[in-house]
């Protein structure tokens, strides 16, 4: 019986509950995609963007850079070693497609691309393709630098107020001689409060 | 007479002096090191105004100086920001780059915030992406 009491009350519940959702009419807009976002403070697409471009210019001004006839850079990893998730390897890709558009760097075939590299040419190399138009084995080019680098990342947090901090850093080395050629950070720090 | 001649000459050699010490403008088309085309140029209020483009909401964080010299080919900027109110400023800028005919030299960067200190001045500076930027305008919107 008592529970019987209660029954008109959860079905007008249930009811108000139906009718807002229904109610909330879902709009699906286009945004700037270079446009400042702070929508949370986890990494996000302005940090990415930023790292990259910042990163992308100051490389571009390593003396082995200005200096060299086109070098040839290969991108390794960049570790991350903050508390969250991040591609980090979007990143590297964005960071490596502002150097190729700016023209002063070449880039080898990555870690990462190498499987499918080699796939390709032991196909072209199987017997089925015209000898004359297949490409060759040991014809690949060796980088002459390596890029790789680092994220880290610093949160700290109170009852209302969530503060991160990123470092990104980022090395070019001389696969040669071992020598670290350029090295350069980027910092951000995002600070969120309630209320 | 002799003297006057050295004097003359000493006149000379400090009017020309003189001339030389107007920074900014000893090379034709250019001024402070930054392109300047066949604008007119005789200040660095004047500079900036050629180069500042205020976007969106429009912030009370202005650029006062504005300087640039080359890296290898590249053009490379130190822009001076000045926050004179008595409030923390929040701000986004990027810098849009423009080749020799006009043309966009290079796409749409991404909006950078930056947060100036009250009463405060912040530099920013970059590195054109490409040899092909050979002239830049610093666009500026308030995140307030």
């Amino acid at each position: 019986m008592s529970i019987f009491r209660y029954v008109p009350r959860v079905a007008v519940l249930a009811a108000a509950v139906a009718l807002a959702a229904g109610c909330a009419t879902e709009k699906t807009r286009y945004g700037d995609e270079r446009g400042v976002e702070t929508v949370t403070n986890e990494f996000g697409s302005t940090d990415l963007q930023t790292i990259a471009e910042s990163m992308a210019r100051s490389m571009q001004t390593a003396p082995v850079i200005v200096a060299g006839n086109l070098p040839i850079l290969t991108v390794q990893e960049v570790k991350n070693r903050t508390s969250e998730y991040i591609d980090t390897r979007a990143i590297t890709d964005s960071i490596r497609s502002e150097l190729q558009k700016g023209g002063k760097v070449r880039f080898a075939v990555d870690q990462s691309g190498l499987k499918q590299q080699t796939g390709e040419i032991d196909r072209q190399q199987s017997g089925y393709y015209a000898r004359e138009q297949s490409v060759e084995r040991g014809q690949m080019v060796g980088a002459q630098y390596r890029m790789e680098g680092n994220i880290t990342s610093i949160v700290k947090q109170v009852r209302d107020t969530k503060d991160v901090y990123y470092k990104f850093n980022l090395q070019l080395w001389n696969i040669r001689n071992g020598l670290l050629e350029w090295s350069d950070e980027k910092e951000i720090r995002k600070t969120t409060t309630r209320g | 007479m002799r003297y006057a001649w050295i004097s003359a000459a000493v006149l000379a050699t400090a009017l020309g002096s003189g001339c030389a010490t107007k920074k900014g403008f000893e090379v034709p088309g250019q001024a402070f090191g930054c392109p300047i085309g066949d604008q007119k140029i005789a200040s660095m209020e004047d500079l900036v105004k050629a180069k500042v483009v205020m976007e969106g909401s429009r912030t009370t964080v202005i650029p006062t100086e504005m300087r640039c010299s080359r890296s290898g080919d590249l053009l490379r900027i130190d822009a001076n920001l000045n926050n004179d109110s008595k409030t923390v400023k929040r701000v986004s800028y990027k810098f849009r780059w423009i080749d020799r005919e006009g043309m966009r030299a290079w796409e749409e960067e991404a909006w950078k915030p930056l947060m100036v200190y009250d009463n405060s001045n912040l530099m920013v500076n970059t590195v054109a992406p490409t040899n092909k930027a050979a002239d830049f305008r610093l666009v500026l919107r308030s995140m307030e």
